[in-house]
C-alpha cells in the first residue's frame, strides 16, 4: 500500500511538472514553498490520573518548519488555498514542580510527536487584481493529526516507565490574514499570519496506568512564502 | 480535477507522509494468568526517592523524624513500583492482585549489585483501598506502613516485595481471606515471582537478586510470613531466614482465649474478617450470618468488610459495635451431661474480673462486653462449651494459669464448632512442622491485640529448636538484654512516653508502636544470618 502510495505521488508530480513544461501564460493554480514560525499558546489541564501529583502540567516549545500550500484562483477576489507544513517534531515539557519525588520535571522534555496538520482556507483577496500589493484574509478548517508520539527518557522516568501516547486527530476552525506581493506573473511573495484551534485529549499509558490532559494548542505562526502561478 | 489530487499526493509524498511513523511504546501485557505472572512488564514505578530526598521527606513530620532515629539515616534511594500479578484464591481460581516492590537505587555498596529480598506481608486493615505500593499517596491508609517498610528494609539495602492481599485494592475476589494460612502464603510466593520478574525490567536492573530471602511481616503479616515459610518449606523452597511479628500463630488458642473473656482490642472489625474468610472459604461457620452473629449487626455483615468506609464511620452508622464483642449478660453453659464441664464453661462466659485477671487486665477485657454486642449468646454459648469438651491445650492451660510445656500444647482433637475446626486447620502448630531456618518471633508481653502468648506457644512447640539457637523469641517488654537490649529499652522508653501523654489510653497503641520496633529488629536479625 505504502509502496503504491508513493508510486501515485511520484507520477503525479511528474505529471504537474510536464503539463508545467508545456504552460503558457500563468494560470489559477499556485505552489507557494516558504516557512512556517509556529508559536504555541498551549493551554492544558493538569495531568490527571492514577499515581499522578497534583499541579503537573505541560508545555509546547515553538516551531520552525517548511511551508507548503497549493492555491487555486476561483475568481478575482477568491482563492482556495490547502496548505501545509512538514511535519515538525514538537517537543513537550513538563511544568509544574521541579522534581517529582526525584525525578527532574519541570523544564525536562517529557515527549514529542510530530503534526500532520493541513488547513483548508478561503482566503479573500481585496483590492484592484493587477494590485501589486493586495492584502487578504481567510477562513477555514484545520485537521491535525499526530504521528511518532514518543515519550523520552525523561518523560519515561517521570511517568514511571515505558510510556505510549495517545493524542487523538484535532479537526477545528483556523483563521489568516495576509499581504501578497506580486513580483512578476507568475511568482509572488506572501506573509501571513494564521491561527488554528487545535483541541486533543492527551492519555499517556504507563504499564496500564492511563494519565489524561485536555490539550488546547492554539498554534499560530508567521507565514512567509513564494509563490509561482501556472 | 484528477490534476488537483495528483498534486496533493505530490504534496504528501514530499512531506514524506506515506510512511507510518512509530509510537513508543508501553509495557507488554502478560497473556497468560498462570501463577506468579507479572501483568505489566515493566510495572509502573509510582516515585523514586535518592537517599537525600527520602531522608528529606521523612524529617517533615514528627513520626517520620521517629522512624528515621528508629531506622537509621537512608543509605539508599528507593524506587517504589506499583506490581500487578496473578495469583489464586482460596478454591485455586486465578485472581489478579497487587503488590509493591521497592529497590534501592544509588551508588553506595549496599544499594546496587546483588542484594537480599525481603518479603514482607502487611498487617490487618479494614480498608479495601489499602494499597502498599502507593507511597506517593499520603491519604491511602498503607502509606505509613509503606514508608516504614520502606525506611527500614529499601533504605538500607533490601529489595522488598510486599503483596497487598486479595480483597484489597484490585481484587476482585470480594473478601479478604485472613488468616487463611495457604492462601496468603500463595499470594506471597506468586508475589515474591512476578517481584523477582519485575526486578530485571526495573529502572536500575543492576540491583539483582542475592538470592537471598528473609521473609517478615507484622500483626496479620507476621502470621502470613509464618505461613509462607512454612508453605515454601514444604515447596522445597529457600528461605534464608524469618522474623514474624506480634502474629496470631496459635490462632485457635487465640480465638479460644476472646471467646472466654479476653476479648483484644479491634476485636469487633477482626471477627467479622475472620468469620467471613473461613465461611467463605469453608463454608462451615455458619448457614447464615444471624447463627453467629447479634441480630443488630447480622445483616450484611457477611459483606461488610473490607470496605471503603473508614471504621469510624461504619460504627457511626451502626454496621458494627465499637468495641462490645459479647454481652455483658452472657447466659452460663449449656452443657446438661457434666457439672465440671458446665462450671468451668460457665465461668470462662462470665465477665472478666479480678481475680483472676489483674484490675486493668480486668477492665480491658471488660470494654469488650455490653450492649448491643456483636456475636449472640448462643454461639458464644455454644463456642465456649466446644472449648471445654474439645479443649486447645495451650489455652486451657493458659486459662487455668498453668506453664506452657511440651505435654500441653496440642490443638483441639475434634472441634464441633465449625468456626474452631477453621482456626485448628489455620493454626501454625498444625502440620507437625518447624522453621528449618533461623526465625525470630518479635512482639511485645503487654499487646492487647494479638497477645503474645501466640510467641510463647510457638517457642514452646519448637522448645528444642530454641534451644539448639534455630528459633529465638524477642520479647521488647522484656529486660532488655542481649543483642537486642537497646531496641528494648527504646520501646520501652518510647511506650512509657505514650502512657505519659495519653494515659491508659495508651495502650490502644500498643500494638501499632511495636511494629517498627520489631522490623528494625528483623534487620538486625537478617543482617548477621551468614
Amino acid at each position: 500500500m505504502q509502496k503504491k502510495i508513493v508510486a501515485l505521488g511520484v507520477s503525479a508530480a511528474l505529471a504537474l511538472a510536464a503539463s508545467g513544461a508545456y504552460a503558457g501564460d500563468a494560470g489559477p493554480n499556485e505552489i507557494r514553498v516558504g516557512m512556517y514560525f509556529v508559536h504555541f499558546d498551549t493551554t492544558a489541564s493538569d495531568i490527571s490520573g492514577p499515581y499522578t501529583p497534583p499541579g503537573l502540567g505541560i508545555h509546547v516549545n515553538n516551531v520552525e518548519t517548511l511551508y507548503l500550500a497549493y492555491t487555486r484562483s476561483l475568481s478575482d477576489h477568491l482563492v482556495a488555498e490547502l496548505a501545509f507544513g512538514y511535519p515538525p517534531l514538537t517537543k513537550t515539557e513538563g511544568r509544574g514542580p521541579a522534581a517529582l519525588g526525584s525525578v527532574p520535571y519541570n523544564g525536562q522534555t517529557i515527549s514529542t510527536a510530530r503534526w500532520f496538520s493541513p488547513s483548508l482556507l478561503f482566503d479573500y483577496v481585496f483590492g484592484d487584481p493587477d494590485a501589486r500589493l493586495r492584502p487578504y484574509v481567510g477562513l477555514g478548517v484545520n485537521y491535525t493529526k499526530f504521528f511518532d508520539r514518543r515519550s523520552t527518557a525523561a518523560g519515561d522516568a517521570a511517568s514511571g516507565g515505558p510510556t505510549s501516547i495517545e493524542l487523538p486527530v484535532s479537526v477545528g476552525p483556523t483563521a489568516t490574514a495576509g499581504l501578497t506581493y506580486e513580483i512578476t506573473d507568475r511568482w509572488h511573495l506572501y506573509a501571513s499570519y494564521s491561527v488554528a484551534q487545535v483541541n486533543t485529549r492527551l492519555t499517556a499509558d504507563t504499564a496500564g496506568i492511563l494519565r489524561t490532559s485536555k490539550v488546547h494548542f492554539w498554534p499560530n505562526a508567521l507565514v512567509i512564502s513564494a509563490g509561482y502561478s501556472f | 480535477m484528477l490534476r488537483k489530487i495528483g498534486v496533493l499526493w505530490a504534496v504528501l509524498a514530499v512531506l514524506g507522509l506515506t510512511g507510518c511513523g512509530s509510537n513508543s511504546p508501553t509495557a507488554a501485557v502478560a497473556t497468560s494468568n498462570d501463577r506468579g505472572t507479572l501483568v505489566e512488564n515493566p510495572p509502573l514505578r509510582v516515585a523514586s526517592l535518592n537517599a537525600a530526598d527520602f531522608s528529606a521527606q521523612l524529617s517533615a513530620t514528627t513520626t517520620g523524624q521517629q522512624l528515621l532515629q528508629l531506622a537509621g539515616a537512608p543509605a539508599c534511594g528507593v524506587d517504589f513500583y506499583y506490581v500487578k500479578y496473578w495469583t489464586v484464591g482460596p478454591d485455586k481460581s486465578a485472581q489478579l492482585a497487587s503488590a509493591a516492590l521497592m529497590v534501592p537505587t544509588g551508588s553506595a555498596a549496599p544499594c546496587t549489585g546483588p542484594r537480599p529480598i525481603v518479603l514482607y506481608a502487611h498487617g490487618t486493615t479494614t480498608d479495601s483501598a489499602y494499597n502498599i505500593a502507593n507511597i506517593s499517596d499520603s491519604s491511602n491508609s498503607a502509606n505509613s506502613e509503606a514508608a516504614t517498610v520502606a525506611a527500614v528494609f529499601a533504605a538500607q539495602g533490601y529489595i522488598v516485595v510486599a503483596p497487598n492481599y486479595l480483597g484489597y485494592d484490585i481484587s476482585t475476589l470480594g473478601y479478604h481471606p485472613y488468616i487463611n494460612g495457604a492462601e496468603n502464603a500463595d499470594v506471597m510466593m506468586d508475589a515474591l515471582a512476578a517481584g523477582r520478574a519485575a526486578l530485571l525490567t526495573s529502572f536500575t536492573p543492576n540491583t539483582t537478586d542475592s538470592g537471598k530471602l528473609f521473609i517478615t511481616g507484622y500483626s496479620e503479616g507476621g502470621y502470613v510470613a509464618m505461613a509462607t515459610v512454612k508453605a515454601m518449606q514444604a515447596a522445597g523452597g529457600t528461605v534464608t531466614a524469618s522474623a514474624p511479628a506480634s502474629g496470631p500463630y496459635a490462632v485457635e488458642a487465640l480465638v479460644d482465649a476472646i471467646f472466654a473473656g479476653q476479648v483484644n482490642i479491634d476485636s469487633t472489625f477482626l471477627a467479622p474478617l475472620l468469620t467471613t474468610s473461613y465461611q467463605r472459604a469453608y463454608g462451615n461457620v455458619y448457614s447464615s450470618p444471624s447463627d453467629l452473629y447479634a441480630s443488630t449487626y447480622a445483616t450484611g455483615i457477611d459483606t461488610l468488610l473490607p470496605s471503603t468506609s473508614p471504621a469510624s464511620t461504619l460504627i457511626k452508622e451502626g454496621k458494627l459495635p465499637e468495641t462490645a464483642l459479647f454481652d455483658s449478660t452472657t447466659p452460663p453453659s449449656a452443657i446438661t451431661n457434666n457439672p465440671t464441664l458446665n462450671a468451668q464453661a460457665s465461668a470462662l462466659l462470665a465477665l472478666p474480673s479480678s481475680p483472676p485477671y489483674s484490675a486493668s487486665q480486668a477492665a480491658l477485657f471488660d470494654v469488650g462486653f455490653g450492649s448491643p454486642y456483636l456475636i449472640n449468646d448462643t454461639y458464644r454459648v455454644g463456642y465456649v462449651d466446644d472449648e471445654v469438651m474439645n479443649p486447645d491445650q495451650a489455652e486451657m492451660t493458659l486459662l487455668a494459669g498453668g506453664t506452657l510445656g511440651s505435654g500441653n500444647l496440642a490443638l483441639a482433637a475434634s472441634p464441633a464448632v465449625g468456626l474452631r475446626q477453621d482456626l485448628k486447620l489455620n493454626d501454625m502448630r498444625n502440620g507437625g512442622w518447624f522453621p528449618e531456618e533461623p526465625m525470630l518471633m518479635c512482639g511485645g508481653d503487654q499487646d492487647p491485640t494479638v497477645y503474645f502468648t501466640n510467641a510463647e506457644i510457638m517457642a514452646a512447640l519448637w522448645s528444642p529448636y530454641v534451644q539448639g539457637g534455630l528459633v529465638s523469641v524477642l520479647d521488647l517488654n522484656g529486660t532488655p538484654s542481649g543483642a537486642f537490649a537497646t531496641l528494648q529499652g527504646a520501646f520501652q522508653n518510647t511506650y512509657a512516653q505514650l502512657v505519659a501523654s495519653q494515659g491508659a489510653a495508651a495502650i490502644e497503641s500498643y500494638h501499632s508502636t511495636e511494629a517498627p520496633f520489631c522490623l528494625v529488629a528483623a534487620r538486625g536479625f537478617f543482617a548477621q544470618v551468614p
